[in-house]
């Protein structure tokens, strides 16, 4: 599973830093490392929300503290 | 320097310094899409066919130097073809010249196994669609009338991963593309770029971010013998940068992995290959995969460096700066932890330090982060010597055989050896770019005009040596494996 996390200088400043760092965490402590492959992506101008990260090329709008529950149903759910 | 596009470097350094300014000058969004207009006033065109394809090819630059694809958003490669700017190079690949007499003998004819080639009124002629593209009549021409005409770009790719569409215009296939950047400075009309992270860094330090920038081994002496790491760190910081470290240091850490790794693998008989050239990590990744347990596990120089930095102060933005494009792509991999955040290249860094009027200026050789033997990381040996000296420190009896690798090619051919179980050596060191990073496709200078100016500046540096001075600033505490 192919997850993209936005490292845009917007997103950078709506906390994409964060939702990385958490991402790695989760994707350790539930040994995804082989099932899931984490990047960055430049910016893809839908800056208006929150921070932009794709799952399979699905696009959704994430915010730091929502992070865990994101990560459960869109990343865990799916595989 | 000369390269094939030469004498467009400068446009493109334009494109880069005017949005870099106006990113500076937080006029960007209202500015950008009348710089077209300024740099191309018309009404003669310069270079294309008409002023409109010129500003479209501008338009094109900007959005690569935003960071966006140059047309469209559904594209993650970071070496991307401007579009409007390939003109289709002819794909006929074998063609006869006027060297061709017609002659008697005909070897072209003779020696072609396809039946491709017909005597027309002044000279042979090559039937396209029967070439195969094998170039035996070029070879057994006597008049050398026969040239192969291969698109620059498709030349120089190491993993055959240039296409054309329909129209002839240049694709990049990207399950193929290891961001070697090899094809940006082949192409004679400057159609090939890369994405740049130099706007977001720009509004990162505008908004007041802690952002250190991490200076290449490569570096020393590509802009002369006065330019010394003292001078970059003084312009980095004039330029808004909280600071700067040379990443020959994050060398000295690979080196010192990198040597308990190999022993431990040289003692149980395995093979291993280096992996800190990043497009030699992508190629291992997208053609080699099977090689993958091979590969050392040892994170890179910037990594390295880039986590003993946030191991002091976890807010650090850390930004590579070097000759490196597939860097950039080394840096997108978020399966590494605490790898650089962002990467530029020597044209970015100098557009966006010359949008704020600060220039590289001569500097005593005062600052020195690393062993000599981390900074010569950046030629193709480097790592080996690095890797030998950290044997001779720890004691380790240890000789091994590296094939060292400098080039797409002669890294492919090493790596098959290893595939089919007849690699002769212990080890293989892979630099993707001729001669190390010092030929990166980003480079200021060659190897050559740069190694009079690089070994005066390096032979200034003390002798230390890799441990002592890991020791000295903690960065022997620094975890180096990639998990």
């Amino acid at each position: 599973m192919k997850i993209t996390i936005c490292i845009g200088s917007a997103c950078h400043l709506k906390g994409s830093r964060e939702i990385i760092k958490e991402m790695q965490d989760l994707v350790a402590k539930n040994g995804l490392g082989d099932k899931v492959d984490l990047n960055g992506a430049f910016c893809s101008g839908n800056c208006v929300n929150g921070v932009c990260v794709t799952v399979d090329g699905e696009l959704f709008s994430v915010q730091p503290e929502n992070t865990k529950a994101f990560f459960e149903k869109e990343v865990m759910g799916r595989l | 320097m000369v390269t094939n596009d030469a004498t467009i470097l400068h446009i493109k350094h334009q494109v880069l310094y005017e949005v870099a300014k106006m990113a500076w000058e937080g006029r960007l969004e209202e500015e950008r899409d009348e710089l077209p207009y300024r740099m191309i006033p018309g009404p003669q065109a310069q270079f294309r066919c008409c002023i409109y394809k010129e500003r479209e090819i501008i338009k094109q630059r900007i959005r690569l130097a935003e960071g966006q694809c140059p047309v469209g958003r559904d594209s993650v490669n970071v070496v991307q073809v401007i579009n409007a700017a390939c003109e289709e190079c002819p794909i006929a690949s074998y063609t006869v010249t006027d060297n061709c007499r017609k002659c008697m003998g005909k070897a072209c004819q003779n020696s072609c196994n396809f039946g491709a080639i017909t005597m027309g009124d002044t000279r042979a002629y090559i039937d396209p669609g029967k070439c195969r593209e094998c170039g035996k009549c070029a070879q057994a021409c006597p008049y050398s009338a026969i040239a192969h005409l291969e698109r620059p770009c498709k030349k120089v790719c190491p993993v055959d991963a240039i296409t054309y569409d329909e129209y002839g215009i240049c694709k990049i296939d990207e399950k193929k593309c290891i961001q070697c950047g090899a094809c940006i400075h082949s192409c004679p009309f400057g159609a090939i770029g890369t994405k740049t992270f130099m706007v977001d860094l720009i509004r990162l330090i505008l908004a007041g971010k802690k952002v250190v920038a991490m200076v290449a081994p490569a570096t020393e002496g590509q802009f002369g013998p006065d330019i010394t790491m003292a001078s970059w760190k003084t312009a980095l910081k004039r330029t808004g940068f909280a600071d700067m470290v040379e990443v020959g240091l994050g060398g000295d850490m690979t080196a010192a992995s990198e040597a308990e790794e190999w022993a431990e693998a040289y003692k149980e008989g395995k093979k291993m290959t280096t992996s800190c050239c990043p497009a030699f990590v992508n190629m291992i990744k997208q053609h080699y995969p099977e090689l993958l347990d091979h590969m050392s596990t040892t994170v890179s120089p910037m990594c390295g460096v880039s986590r003993w930095l946030k191991q002091q102060d976890p807010e650090t933005i850390t930004v590579f700066i070097g000759p490196c494009i597939a860097k950039k792509s080394e840096s997108l991999d978020l399966n590494i932890t605490g790898n650089a955040d962002y990467v530029l290249t020597y044209g970015e860094i100098r557009a966006m330090m010359k949008a704020k009027g600060v220039e590289l200026e001569p500097e005593e050789n005062s600052y020195q982060e690393s062993s000599v033997f981390g900074k010569r990381f950046g030629n193709g040996g480097g790592v080996t010597s690095a890797v030998v000296q950290c044997f001779k420190e720890m004691g380790e009896d240890i000789n091994p055989e590296v094939m060292k690798c400098s080039g797409g090619a002669e890294c492919k051919k090493a790596l098959l050896l290893l595939k089919a179980g007849r690699l002769p050596a212990d080890f293989i060191e892979g630099m993707v770019c001729a001669g190390g990073c010092v030929g990166g496709p980003s480079k200021h200078k060659t190897e050559m005009e740069a190694k009079k100016a690089r070994d005066t500046l390096i032979g200034q540096a003390d002798g230390r040596n890799v441990h002592e001075n890991l020791k000295k600033v903690g960065a022997d505490q620094v975890p180096m494996h990639r998990h």
